[in-house]
């Protein structure tokens, strides 16, 4: 029987894995996401990158995935490491956030959020491998931190993540000035997540931006779409009728016998 | 977290050095770290250690004393502060790799009642009140040079001089410390944060001559 | 061995023009003995919504059931039908609880949402979802799988079209996989019908 749970997670199956892990069979790898992440401050905000590739072993997973996620309007995430993982913890003080806000009526801090990724990552001591690169602007000004999955933080000026976070830090220790304009901070993000596109396996396909500043946010989901096809079919494959075998077949009729249609709100006089 | 931390006291108060290097493996994860954290206005702390278990560590009792200090009226005392952190390593010691492995904390700050104080919290979770502590894995290259250069009665110039010839001489020979130096000097009047860039840390092994710049004819 | 490898599977979703399919092979083994050849691993939770769960078939039964009794109870709260998108994510807050002790199930899911457009998405075993526009697999022979869809997977297929492709795609990909096969069971799901159909494979 079902009880109401109230959140948080459950250990019931731990036992029964631990014995089959006995037993010697394997516990299953996850979908993780080696990742290539970055972020930096520029002159009016931050500009965070994230390439779009999520691997399970030496497959790619989905080749087009979203790493950038929505912390509060004014602030996103960068996520890598266990892809559940980086959804749910970045989902979590998502919520919370909107929660506070609603309670506040206050614009969301990003040292706020910081501090709640860190919270939830040190009591799982690193086992809720998240590590994010978190950037926002709030009324003290812009912020970029890095956050590890033991639950550590870093406030730095521009911050990388993730397998390519060596190619990456590159291109930034190279080209970083401070006080950049948008564009020269969207060519650098850009360039520092292109190589680690193109140098680290982990990571792959497109570029995703986001630029986070006073005035509002601009999502460029695949600001750089490096991953055309080269092998596109001249002649698309087409399966007539009857190509397969069919043993049996049955078919369901599924339309309603009942239509709701809404109503139209009736007039009230009012006097 | 690789570190050499440092708090020596003066006469008038206490000035803490820190190295701003983390790293993890080989990669040197934040080069311009901070790794003198406040807990009150005038008691601070430096961290060595695994970054996340200082950190959160350092957040508690933060928390810890600004509860106090409203019920207290008052600030609250660095020796107080100090065994709070030295009660939290204590009691986590088989969680936190903080205070069981080569790591601990240097408590230092400065109150009306005892003046500036130095408390180190070593390895296993002991409290001592000590004149200087330096701490991390780059203390074992400066113990020598400590001993030798530290003095009790020194100006505040004095102690902040011996600080960062100590900590330079730490981020000399020791691998997993470096980038700038960053002190603090706690007394009295306030606190007073410096900052000493990579480039101008003084050269302390040995005087190496500049690069000559290869110019092809 | 990994538990992934226990019982064997293979599970393909589509996405057609306003249609979707999902097909599942129907092996059911222990290792490399075969104990059945009509298990489907394609369930029905709603006319428009079929789930598919790859992996160890005790939990596959296990969370068919859980995903059948948390859909009632939504429908008597709701007094609806889930949303294909809905049920994504209860899926993924299902197997995320168990992040520390997974079941051991890689989900794929293949819908049509209220305003006709299909819905596909699949995830791993601790809920990682992925949202894809064309087509998802899951179970031992996804290595095989994965390239014969990248190949023959076109946008705005027709419903008799997305059955042949994917019928071609889920009966070349199993027979590379010694754990899958023996035939298979292919869901078209459209406006107003299903269409569910068993196709002749190796016996083998």
């Amino acid at each position: 029987m079902e009880t109401a749970q109230q959140g948080g997670f459950s250990f019931d199956l731990c036992k029964r894995n631990e014995f089959f892990a006995a037993k010697g069979v394997q516990h299953p790898g996850f979908t993780k996401t080696g990742t290539t992440i970055a972020g930096l401050i520029f002159k009016d905000g931050v500009v965070l990158g994230a390439d779009t590739r999520s691997t399970a072993g030496s497959t790619v997973a989905d080749k087009n995935c979203e790493k950038i996620h929505f912390i509060a309007p004014n602030i996103y995430c960068c996520g890598a490491g266990t892809a559940a993982d980086t959804e749910n913890v970045t989902g979590m003080v998502a919520s919370q956030l909107e929660l506070h806000r609603y309670a506040t009526g206050t614009q969301s801090r990003v040292v706020t959020a910081m501090t709640l990724l860190k919270g939830h990552l040190f009591k799982y001591q690193g086992h809720v491998s998240a590590a994010l690169v978190l950037g926002g602007v709030d009324f003290r000004g812009p912020h970029l931190f890095t956050v590890y999955p033991h639950g550590s933080t870093d406030s730095l000026p521009f911050a990388t993540m993730g397998s390519g976070s060596l190619n990456a830090m590159a291109v930034f220790e190279a080209g970083f000035k401070d006080d950049m304009s948008r564009e020269e901070a969207m060519a650098l993000v850009a360039r520092a997540i292109r190589s680690g596109v193109m140098n680290d396996l982990g990571s792959g396909s497109n570029v995703d931006l986001c630029i986070i500043t006073k005035d509002g946010v601009e999502y460029l989901r695949n600001h750089e779409y490096l991953q055309t096809k080269t092998y596109e079919r001249q002649f698309p494959q087409k399966f007539a009728s009857g190509s397969v075998p069919v043993v049996r077949e049955r078919v369901y009729d599924i339309r309603r016998a009942v239509q709701v249609v809404e109503g139209e709100p009736m007039e009230m006089e009012v006097s | 977290m690789g570190t050499t931390i440092m708090a020596a006291s003066y006469d008038g108060g206490v000035v803490m050095g820190a190295d701003s290097r983390t790293s993890t493996g080989s990669y040197v994860a934040n080069r311009v770290t901070d790794k003198i954290t406040p807990l009150t206005d005038r008691v601070y702390i430096c961290r060595s250690g695994s970054a996340a278990d200082t950190q959160n560590l350092s957040r508690y009792v933060q928390w810890f004393l600004e509860q106090h200090g409203m019920e207290l009226g008052d600030d609250p005392e660095v020796k107080t502060a100090a065994k709070l952190a030295q009660t939290m390593a204590y009691q986590n010691k088989n969680l936190l790799q903080a205070s069981g492995g080569l790591a601990g904390l240097i408590v230092a700050g400065w109150d009306k009642h005892h003046g500036g104080s130095v408390f180190a919290i070593p390895l296993g979770g002991t409290l001592v009140k000590v004149p200087f502590s330096i701490g991390g894995s780059g203390s074992a290259y400066i113990n020598g040079l400590c001993d030798r250069l530290w003095r009790p009665n020194m100006s505040e110039e004095e102690c902040k001089a011996f600080v960062v010839k100590a900590v330079s001489h730490a981020m000399a020979r020791d691998g997993s410390s470096g980038g700038c130096i960053r002190t603090v000097v706690i007394s009295k009047d306030g606190i007073k944060r410096s900052f000493i860039p990579g480039d101008e840390v003084p050269v302390a092994a040995g005087e190496l001559p500049p690069p000559v710049r290869q110019v092809r004819a | 061995m990994s538990i992934f490898e226990y019982n064997g599977s293979a599970i393909v979703a589509m996405a057609g023009k306003e249609c979707v399919a999902i097909g599942s092979d129907l092996r059911f083994g222990v290792q490399l003995q075969t104990l059945a050849t009509d298990y489907k691993k394609v369930y029905k939770i709603h006319d428009q919504l079929f789930i598919g769960l790859a992996g160890l078939g005790t939990d596959a039964e296990t969370l068919s059931q859980r995903f059948a009794f948390k859909h009632n109870l939504y429908k008597l709260r709701e007094e609806r039908d889930i949303k294909p998108s809905a049920f994504g994510q209860l899926v993924s807050a299902t197997l995320y609880e168990r992040r520390f002790g997974p079941y051991f199930c890689q989900p794929v899911i293949a819908g049509l949402e209220p305003d006709g457009s299909p819905y596909l998405c699949g995830m791993d075993s601790i809920g990682a979802q992925e949202t894809a526009k064309d087509f998802m697999v899951a179970g031992t022979a996804t290595d095989s799988l994965l390239g014969i869809c990248e190949s023959l997977w076109r946008p705005d297929l027709g419903p008799e079209e997305l059955f042949e492709t994917l019928s071609q795609a889920l009966l070349s990909g199993q027979d590379r996989d010694c754990l899958a096969g023996w035939g298979a069971v292919v869901y078209v799901i459209t406006k107003d019908k299903v269409i569910a159909r068993t196709l002749k494979g190796r016996m083998d």
